[in-house]
């Protein structure tokens, strides 16, 4: 129970208070802790961890197909995947590039066979030839995935007389050596994958926006208020809707606000009316122009609901958030909060 | 700690400071001495109010419909002989909204428990998943159901956030779980995730403290437990006075910025007309 229960309490306590307070103290040896010792350790666990992730990840995949279970057809890519990536990136350098240190005595010849090799025309051999000429080592930038492949160059080279060396990239830097194989599978497989989910979410924001934006109570409404006004605002047609377009708008919805509030059309009638009459002489004597009055001009009034409204909310709940962040901090130093050692 | 042993502590660590201070305050970073103090206050704060909650002092927390729903939907599962989804986030154990996650989980898995119904939770870090292993195992064993805890309750799909998005809506269109739950930190795959759980008619609650993905749950589903009432979640739906203390803390702290701000409103004015000569936003702004 000893190391079970008081033990990690104590090291929430320390470590939570340490890197809390550690942050009004400027000594090296804290500061080092803190910043860099600490979450270096998590790394390291989370690396040994990622160990349990994948067994149980492919012992529940082996289970699927051997039960046959619903979907289990799926869990061939998915294992099918594992092993591939791991291979690529465990397993196979998959990254061989050719060095010729020297043309020998036939430049002209190795020149053609190079031209073949990266796919180019007699002109970029001449230009191959000058630089073999030169008796520099070319590193040829073709990336050959498996040593088969790179073995024929690298004998085709020898075969026209020239000193070829293979350079095959060393372990670790194959993952990100451009053109090797792990490169190839992570940007022609994973990515466009991952881009394909991604990719979904502006289908989902407008199905979403449908949601949000129907006129169900006084809060959807005036969402699809803002909404529109935001979306107006921020388009070049915006700019080029005159603020008293909007004002005469905003005085017909004043009018459906009345009636439907008082029920009654010559109140209703009245409000229009006198609305228009006096957006129309405010407008003749200002002499129309398109961004005044400026909280009737969509961009404007656009910035500002942004600005404002938006951001009072948005700093409102990061209070919160922040407050809640400290309180379930300080439940773990104090040790109030133990559900983490399953109380 | 009961009051007498608080206000003696509390004597403790302030004496130290002063004798701390006076010695020259070695190493302190003084430009930061405002926050300290801020910080010392709010731990101080809540420690009152888990005190005061110990005591048995009836404290009143205002409803929150997403929690309440919790039971709803978990009985709504149970109902249906559906399951149970529960997603902690696609983050790590280091992110406090994951930790928070995970011990809502908890009282999620003592649901499930009660009421036999399956749970599912796939997760997108090792860590997070033997944590949530641990929470779910002694929430059944608490409700004395160890009979139905299994581990692979607790899975792990990938680390990618578009994989594990695909993966977890994958299990949504063929395990159609009646209830899902989202509890810990998200990003761009909030959406994904809660578009689909709203597609197969499950009761979808919410909890986060990432901003940006608030209005997406709000919008795809039935409840969302925003900022501090996700991290107010396990004090709520475990009833413990100390939890529930620490909650009432919070709220006082809440008053207590709302005061600060106000204040701090009118005597930025009135230094900016020159009546008063005392900027405050030189002890405001974190250095």
């Amino acid at each position: 129970m000893f190391w079970k229960r008081q033990i990690p309490i104590a090291i929430v306590a320390l470590v939570g208070t340490l890197t809390l307070f550690g942050w009004f103290v400027d000594q090296p040896d804290i500061k080092s802790f803190v910043d860099d010792d600490a979450t270096q350790w998590y790394d390291i666990l989370a690396s040994f961890a990622i160990f349990l992730g994948a067994l149980n990840l492919l012992k529940l995949q082996m289970q699927k197909i051997i039960k046959r279970k619903k979907g289990w057809q799926y869990s061939i890519f998915a294992i099918g995947g594992f092993i591939f990536a791991f291979t690529v990136g465990f397993l196979m350098r998959g990254a061989y590039t050719v060095n010729i240190n020297s043309a020998g005595e036939t430049p002209q010849v190795v020149a053609q066979v190079v031209a073949g090799e990266i796919g180019g025309t007699i002109q970029a051999s001449e230009v191959l030839l000058g630089l073999i000429e030169e008796d520099a080592p070319l590193m040829l930038e073709k990336v050959h995935f498996t040593g088969k492949s790179v073995n024929k160059v690298a004998n085709q080279l020898k075969e026209s007389g020239a000193d070829a060396k293979i350079i095959p990239a060393s372990w670790g830097a194959h993952l990100t050596t451009n053109g090797s194989f792990f490169n190839w599978m992570f940007f022609k497989v994973f990515t466009p994958l991952s881009a394909t989910m991604f990719a979904l979410l502006a289908f989902l924001v407008a199905s979403a926006a449908y949601r949000a934006f129907r006129i169900r109570n006084f809060e959807a409404t005036l969402l699809l208020g803002s909404g529109i006004i935001i979306m107006l605002g921020r388009v070049p047609i915006g700019s080029k809707i005159s603020s008293w377009f909007v004002l005469y708008v905003i005085v017909l919805l004043l009018g459906v606000i009345v009636n439907s509030w008082k029920r009654n059309r010559i109140l209703t009638f009245s409000t229009v009316g006198i609305g228009i009459i006096l957006v129309t002489i405010a407008g003749i004597y200002m002499g129309w122009p398109i961004d005044r009055p400026a909280f009737a001009y969509l961009p404007k009034l656009q910035d500002w609901i942004y600005l404002v409204p938006n951001i009072a909310g948005a700093r409102a709940i990061m209070i919160g958030i922040g407050l809640g962040v400290f309180a379930t901090s300080i439940r773990y130093i104090l040790g109030i909060e133990k559900s983490y050692i399953g109380e | 700690m009961n009051d007498k042993k608080f206000w003696f502590t509390f004597g403790i660590i302030l004496i130290a400071f002063i004798i701390y201070w006076l010695l020259g305050h070695p190493f302190f970073i003084v430009e930061r001495v405002t926050m300290l103090y801020a910080i010392l206050l709010a731990a101080a704060m809540l420690i009152f109010y888990i005190n005061k909650a110990k005591r048995g002092e009836k404290i009143y927390l205002r409803a929150i419909p997403g929690l309440k729903a919790f039971e709803e939907a978990v009985g709504r599962a149970t109902e249906m002989g559906k399951p149970v989804l529960y997603v902690p986030g696609i983050q790590d154990m280091d992110q406090v909204e994951t930790v928070a996650g995970v011990i809502i989980l908890g009282h999620v898995a003592k649901m499930t428990a009660r009421y036999e119904t399956a749970l599912n939770v796939p997760v997108a870090r090792s860590i997070v998943m033997k944590a949530g292993r641990e929470s779910v195992r002694e929430a059944y064993i608490v409700e004395g159901r160890p009979d139905l805890f299994h581990e692979d309750m607790v899975h792990y799909l990938t680390d990618d956030q578009f994989a594990y998005a695909a993966g977890v809506n994958g299990i949504m269109m063929r395990e159609k779980p009646a209830a899902v739950f989202y509890q810990g930190k998200f990003y761009a795959e909030s959406l994904i995730l809660a578009e689909t759980g709203n597609s197969i008619g499950a009761i979808q609650i919410a909890g986060t403290a990432s901003p940006a993905q608030i209005p997406f749950f709000v919008t795809a589903c039935d409840y969302t437990l925003i900022g501090e009432e996700f991290f107010a979640a396990s004090a709520y739906l475990s009833e413990d006075p100390q939890l529930i203390g620490a909650v009432k803390g919070m709220d006082i702290l809440k008053v207590m910025i709302i005061a600060i701000i106000a204040l701090s409103i009118f005597l930025r004015v009135f230094n900016d007309l020159g009546w008063i000569n005392f900027d405050i936003l030189k002890y405001l702004t974190i250095q």
